[in-house]
């Protein structure tokens, strides 16, 4: 393995793990207020990404302009979005077991998909061009400026949340919900709200993700499959810390470029080369690490008592 | 347990123990009985629903074993699917063995496997355990395709039992009820008896139940182990029914299709999976068979048709769910109590 190969592999495995770790956000913060495990997640990455891209289309406006608006609309439509699931869907299950909960919410991903489909077809969809699409060199080492821009915006939102859930009263009111919802409820703090938050907070993340696909490879029914992956970085890293989806993203994103990208083109097992290993990589990675640490790397670890 | 006639007493442990304890229910499971066996009559070409519901249902009962009764979240579950589908498919087609010896070899192999994928049970919890097992679905498709070749490209031969080749819809029922039947009584069975009770007493609290006496690593690798033979057999039947086999059968869609099947049709419950299984998929396919006429009518729908589905499927588990989250099972447990003390309310 050459240092090149290797050093080019981590900037874009970080590049691509960004986005990951965008996306996993949105199912750590959504699991960490409500326990809810949100199948849909990746159907409301894609809804972000093509409502952005409709929308800059449809404006009027220079270019810049456009995207700028339509990230605020999108931003505004993944909170509405994100209160009317909750009040529509999940009120009336509240307190309904997890397994029937998990099956609803990818119920929904089915309508979600179903009504974008049905309004934009089922083509790939790309920004008209209009944010810089260029590279970044460093020295012999290209990386796509989206890249190190969902980079920026991963680190800014965790750093954000971080804060959110330290300090606000809100972000506490959504501890509390999520370390015992009974408890929390008789002390004052409104389960419902605390969950219609929360729901609004993680389709904004995954609308934030959907874009930054969209910018750097268009949006496509096919990514639909990020959400999975995404699931797998919040798990690697603890299905409820915030810092672990992130991290989780950053590890799955460098693992499945290099060490993935090192065995499709060097590794042949019994002279069968090992050809699209890439893909399964992060889950192999991630099997190990649940046998040791079965919380992942920084989940809260349950301490059971009889 | 179920709402019983006044006057009507359980007088011997025999009778506590019957799987239909009340004259409605032996009435009932005789006509469906009947039912079942006079459907290649009564429903005609549309015998394929059954058929298609008879084969999920064996995999859903596997799944509500799993995951109903023992508690364990799988994502894998058509991983083991695709072995039964793919080791009957290689036994018939390269060793010429027939499909008599193929179809317990597909149970037991998935039976062997599915106790080494639940190895991390004893460890991993929850969902966690649902995504260690959705490590092993992935890498399961991984090596199918690089190894079976890939997609929709494995054609298995015809069932031959002795002289008789299997070929129409109507002869592979007859082949598939005796099994569906043996297979959801067996899992019936099993639920009641000292093996079912300690798979209730590992999902309800896994280290109390240790602490009273239940072998943890047994009971958790024989649910992996039962929930996979069964999905075996189905995968095996799956195979010699769709005639050709592919990767894109068993992927993880079809996984997630397995619990939302047991959740629909109502987890712990030994009709679940057979209901659960029925709804989804005359949902999937009756849906496939109504929209051309939706569209025949209404012609502005017609490029709308496709995701018009999934938004109506989609829209209808929402509403069974939230309307009752037990699932049909106890839909029809609720219906039976009402019309039990109709008219009174209570």
């Amino acid at each position: 393995m050459s240092l090149q190969f290797a050093v080019e592999g981590v900037a874009i495995g970080l590049a691509v793990g960004s986005i990951y770790a965008l996306i996993a956000l949105g199912f750590a913060l959504l699991y960490k207020a409500t326990k809810i495990l949100n199948l849909a997640h990746g159907e409301l990455v894609l809804f972000g990404g093509y409502l952005a891209i409709a929308i800059t289309r449809a404006l009027h406006l220079p270019p810049a302009g456009a995207f700028v608006v339509a990230i605020a609309l999108t931003l505004a439509a993944a909170a509405a979005l994100g209160f009317v699931i909750e009040r529509a869907i999940m009120r009336p299950l509240l307190g309904q077991s997890v397994l029937s909960v998990i099956i609803v919410t990818l119920a929904f991903g089915y309508i979600v998909r179903g009504v974008m489909v049905g309004l934009w077809g089922g083509d790939t969809r790309q920004f008209p061009p209009v944010v810089p699409t260029g590279v970044v060199r460093l020295g012999d080492l290209v990386i796509p400026e989206v890249g190190i821009w969902s980079a920026l915006v991963a680190l800014v939102l965790l750093a954000a949340f971080t804060l959110f859930f330290r300090y606000s009263l809100w972000g506490i009111a959504m501890r509390a919900a999520a370390n015992e919802q009974m408890t929390a409820s008789t002390l004052g703090v409104s389960l419902t709200r605390v969950f219609a938050y929360a729901w609004a907070f993680a389709a904004m993340a995954a609308s934030v993700g959907g874009i930054l696909i969209g910018l750097w490879l268009g949006v496509n029914f096919a990514l639909a499959q990020v959400g999975l992956k995404a699931l797998a970085a919040a798990i690697l890293g603890g299905l409820d810390s915030i810092p672990g989806a992130i991290l989780g993203g950053f590890i799955i994103g460098v693992l499945e470029t290099v060490v993935g990208g090192y065995i499709d083109a060097h590794v042949a097992v019994f002279g069968v080369s090992l050809q699209g290993f890439k893909e399964i990589t992060p889950f192999v990675v991630i099997l190990l690490v649940l046998l040791i640490k079965p919380y992942g790397l920084f989940g809260t670890e349950h301490v059971e008592r009889l | 347990m179920s709402a019983r006639p006044a006057g009507d007493f359980k007088t011997t442990y025999a009778a506590d123990m019957a799987l239909l304890d009340t004259r409605f229910y032996r009435v009932g499971f005789v006509l469906l009985l009947l039912a079942l066996v006079a459907a290649p009559a009564l429903l005609g070409r549309y015998l394929f629903f059954l058929n298609t519901i008879g084969i999920f249902a064996i995999g859903a009962v596997g799944m509500s074993l799993l995951t109903g009764f023992a508690g364990q979240i799988s994502l894998g579950h058509a991983a083991f699917m695709a072995i039964g589908a793919y080791g009957s498919w290689y036994v018939t087609s390269h060793f010429g063995w027939p499909f008599v010896a193929a179809l317990p070899l597909a149970g037991a192999v998935a039976f062997g496997l599915g106790a080494v994928v639940g190895l991390p049970s004893l460890r991993i919890k929850g969902l966690y355990l649902a995504i260690a097992t959705m490590a092993f679905q992935f890498i399961t498709e991984y090596v199918i395709i690089h190894t079976a070749g890939g997609m929709g490209g494995n054609v298995v031969p015809p069932i031959k039992l002795g002289t008789l080749q299997i070929r129409t819809e109507a002869q592979f029922y007859y082949l598939l009820l005796p099994i569906w039947i043996v297979s959801g009584v067996f899992a019936a069975n099993l639920v009641r008896g000292r093996i079912g009770l300690a798979l209730m007493a590992v999902r309800d609290r896994d280290y109390a139940a240790q602490v009273l006496g239940v072998d943890l690593l047994y009971y958790k690798l024989l649910a992996f182990a039962l929930g996979a033979s069964y999905a075996g057999i189905a995968g095996s039947l799956f195979a010699h029914y769709n005639k050709v086999i592919g990767a894109e059968h068993f992927n993880i869609g079809l996984s997630i299709d397995f619990i939302a099947m047991i959740v629909l049709g109502g987890l712990s419950s030994i009709w679940g999976p057979h209901l659960g299984a029925a709804l989804v998929i005359l949902l999937n396919q009756g849906l496939r068979l109504v929209t051309p006429y939706i569209v025949e009518v209404l012609p502005v729908l017609a490029r709308a048709a496709t995701p018009l589905r999934e938004i109506v499927f989609g829209a209808l588990l929402i509403i069974l769910l939230i309307w009752e989250p037990g699932g049909l099972a106890m839909l029809f447990r609720k219906l039976k109590r009402t019309l039990d003390l109709w008219p009174f309310p209570h």
